[in-house]
C-alpha cells in the first residue's frame, strides 16, 4: 500500500513538473513519450 | 562463383562511398541505379541550359567527407572541385531585418554583438561547448555503429569524451540554443536550422544544435553543381574497377534460408552475389525487396512504427535577372515559436500554405556557370509540405500554389522577380517520390528524433538477413550528405570485419 501511495504521489510530481515546462519543451517530452512503445520492436530492425 | 562480391542498390552518396572503398578494398563491385544519373538528393538536373540542384545546395562538415576520400588515398578538396562560400548565410527575419553571419568565428561574434552583447558571450560558450562535442563525434559519432547496445556502449568508450555532453541527446535543439542565446532576432536567425536535420527546432534533438556553428568550418560549392561529389565518388570507385549501372531498377533481393543470394531486376533477370548494400529507404526495401515472409514479427511492428522524415518541395527559379541577394544561401526565418506552430498548425494537418519561409540557394552567385551569361538559378527549399494534403492533392494544387509562391516571393524577398522569371518548376513531395523512389518524398528517410536514432534506427548490419547492409538515411547517423557518407564508411568497415 505504502508503495503505491509513493508511486501515485511520484506521478502527480512528475505531471506537476511536466505542467510547469515551456510549451516547446512539453512538445519534445510528449513526443518521446508517445514513442516509447516502439523502442523494442525498432531495437530489432 | 557469384557475379560480384558486393552489389549496391541505390547510387546515392551512402551507395557511392561504400561501393569505393569496397573495390579500393580490392572487392569487385556493382551500383544498381533507377535513374539516369547519380547522386540522389545530392544531384543536380540540366532543363534548357540551366544546372538546377535537386535538393542538397551546401556542402557542411567537409572534414566528415574527407575522411572517405583519406581512405581511398586521395582527399576531397582534390576529386572534387569545391568553390568555398563565405558568409555562411544571411538570415531575413519575419519583421523585414536581416543579419549576415561570415564564416570567422570573430566576425560572428562581432555581427551578433551589435544585436546583442549578452548573446555574444553566449556565442562563445557555445562554441567552445559543441567545438567540444564535434572534436568528440568526428572520432566515434560519426563513423561507429550504432545498430545495437554493445555498439553504442563501444562508440561511448572509445570516444569517453562524448558522455561530457550527454545533455545535448536529451534536450531539443531549441532547449540547446536557448540556453545560449536570449535575443529573439538572433534566436530567430538559427530558427530554420533544425528543419537541415527534418523536426522543428521544439523536437530536434540538442546533438543537431552542432548545425549553425559547424559552418564555421567552411562551407563549399561544387562547381558544376552538387553532382560533382557523387560524381567524385563515383571516379574513385571506377579506378578500382567498381561498375555503375544507371536507369535500371530492381525488383528483389534474393534470400535464401535467411543469407543474401542476389538480386533480380525488373526484366526478371538475376544477378548473384552473398553481399547487397541498400541505399534506399529501409522501410521500403524491408517490405518491399526483401519480404516479409524473411523478417520476424517484432522487426515488422518495429519497421512499421517508423515515421518517415519530412518531404521538402522545391521551387527551382531560372531567371534572366540578377536577383536582389547577397549571398549563396539567404535564410527566410520565423521565430522559434512560430515554426514549432507550423509544424502543428500546418505540418501534421496536410495544408501548405503560400506564405513561404524556408532558403533561398543562389547557386550562381558561387557558380555562374550553372546558367547562361547574365541568367542566374534560385532553388528555393521551401517549409516541409506533407504528403497527404488535407481535402487535396499536390498534382491539382501544384500550377496554382507555384503561382501564388513566386507573387509572396516576388512581394517579400524578391522584388522584380515576377517579371525575369525564364522558367520554374514546383518540385512536390510526390514529384520527389517519382523522382528519387522515396516513400512519400522523404528527404531522410525516417524522422530524426531520438525514437528513431541510434540503435532505434534500422541497423546497419541487417539482424535478420546475412549479408544485407544498410547505408543512407535510414540508418545510422541519419541523413544529410556527410553523414550519409558516413554511413558508407560504417558499412565499408562492418564488411572488411565480418565478410572476409
Amino acid at each position: 500500500m505504502k508503495t503505491v501511495t509513493i508511486m501515485i504521489a511520484l506521478i502527480i510530481l512528475l505531471f506537476l513538473i511536466y505542467l510547469c515546462q515551456p510549451k516547446s519543451r512539453k512538445m519534445f517530452i510528449l513526443n518521446l513519450l508517445s514513442q516509447v512503445k516502439y523502442l523494442i520492436p525498432r531495437y530489432f530492425t | 562463383m557469384n557475379d560480384y562480391d558486393v552489389i549496391i542498390i541505390g547510387a546515392g552518396c551512402g551507395g557511392l562511398s561504400s561501393g569505393a572503398l569496397l573495390s579500393n578494398q580490392g572487392r569487385k563491385v556493382l551500383v544498381i541505379e533507377q535513374s539516369e544519373q547519380v547522386g540522389g538528393c545530392c544531384s543536380t538536373f540540366e532543363k534548357q541550359g540551366y544546372k538546377i540542384d535537386i535538393g542538397a545546395s551546401i556542402i557542411e562538415f567537409p572534414q566528415v567527407i574527407d575522411l572517405c576520400f583519406k581512405r581511398m588515398g586521395t582527399s576531397f578538396y582534390d576529386e572534387v572541385d569545391l568553390i568555398p562560400v563565405d558568409p555562411t548565410f544571411s538570415a531575413i527575419l519575419h519583421d523585414g531585418s536581416k543579419i549576415t553571419y561570415p564564416i570567422s568565428l570573430e566576425e560572428t561574434k562581432k555581427q551578433i554583438e551589435k544585436i546583442s552583447p549578452k548573446d555574444a558571450k553566449g556565442w562563445e560558450e557555445y562554441s567552445k561547448k559543441i567545438q567540444g562535442f564535434l572534436d568528440a563525434a568526428l572520432e566515434g559519432f560519426f563513423v561507429s555503429p550504432a545498430g545495437n547496445l554493445t555498439d553504442v556502449i563501444k562508440l561511448f568508450a572509445k570516444t569517453p569524451a562524448l558522455l561530457k555532453y550527454n545533455r545535448l541527446f536529451f534536450s531539443s535543439y531549441e532547449g540547446i540554443m536557448r540556453k545560449y542565446f536570449k535575443n529573439a532576432k538572433i534566436l530567430e536567425s538559427f530558427s530554420f536550422h533544425s528543419f537541415y536535420a527534418g523536426l522543428p527546432p521544439a523536437l530536434l534533438p540538442g546533438h543537431f544544435a552542432m548545425l549553425p556553428y559547424a559552418e564555421h568550418a567552411g562551407i563549399y560549392y561544387s562547381k558544376g553543381g552538387m553532382i560533382g561529389i557523387p560524381r567524385g565518388l563515383q571516379s574513385c570507385g571506377e579506378r578500382s574497377n567498381m561498375e555503375v549501372k544507371l536507369n535500371t531498377l530492381v525488383k528483389k533481393i534474393l534470400i535464401k534460408n535467411k543469407k543474401v543470394k542476389g538480386v533480380m531486376l525488373d526484366d526478371g533477370t538475376e544477378i548473384t552475389t552473398n553481399l547487397v548494400i541498400s541505399n534506399i529507404n529501409a522501410k521500403k526495401m524491408y517490405f518491399e525487396m526483401v519480404g516479409e515472409e524473411h523478417l520476424p514479427w517484432l522487426a515488422k511492428v518495429g519497421l512499421r512504427s517508423y515515421a518517415y522524415s519530412i518531404a521538402s518541395p522545391m521551387l527551382y527559379l531560372c531567371l534572366d535577372y540578377e536577383p536582389p541577394l547577397t549571398e549563396h544561401h539567404t535564410l527566410m526565418t520565423r521565430p522559434m515559436d512560430k515554426t514549432n506552430d507550423y509544424w502543428n498548425s500546418h505540418y501534421l494537418k496536410g495544408s501548405f500554405p503560400k506564405e513561404q519561409f524556408g532558403i533561398l540557394s543562389w547557386t550562381t552567385k558561387s557558380d555562374p556557370s550553372l546558367a547562361p551569361k547574365g541568367h542566374h538559378i534560385i532553388a528555393v527549399t521551401l517549409a516541409p509540405g506533407a504528403y497527404h494534403l488535407t481535402g487535396t492533392t499536390w498534382d491539382k494544387e501544384k500550377p496554382m500554389l507555384k503561382e501564388k509562391i513566386i507573387n509572396y516571393l516576388a512581394d517579400t524577398y524578391l522584388p522584380g522577380l515576377n517579371d525575369h522569371v525564364v522558367l520554374s518548376e514546383l518540385s512536390t513531395p510526390v514529384d520527389f517520390e517519382k523522382r528519387l523512389r522515396s516513400p512519400e518524398g522523404a528527404i531522410y528517410a525516417l524522422r530524426q528524433d531520438l525514437p528513431h536514432s541510434m540503435m532505434f534506427r534500422p541497423s546497419a548490419k541487417s539482424r535478420h538477413i546475412k549479408g544485407l547492409y544498410l547505408v543512407g538515411a535510414s540508418t545510422h547517423p541519419g541523413g544529410g550528405v556527410p553523414t550519409v557518407i558516413a554511413s558508407g564508411m560504417i558499412v565499408a568497415d562492418l564488411i572488411e570485419k565480418y565478410e572476409k
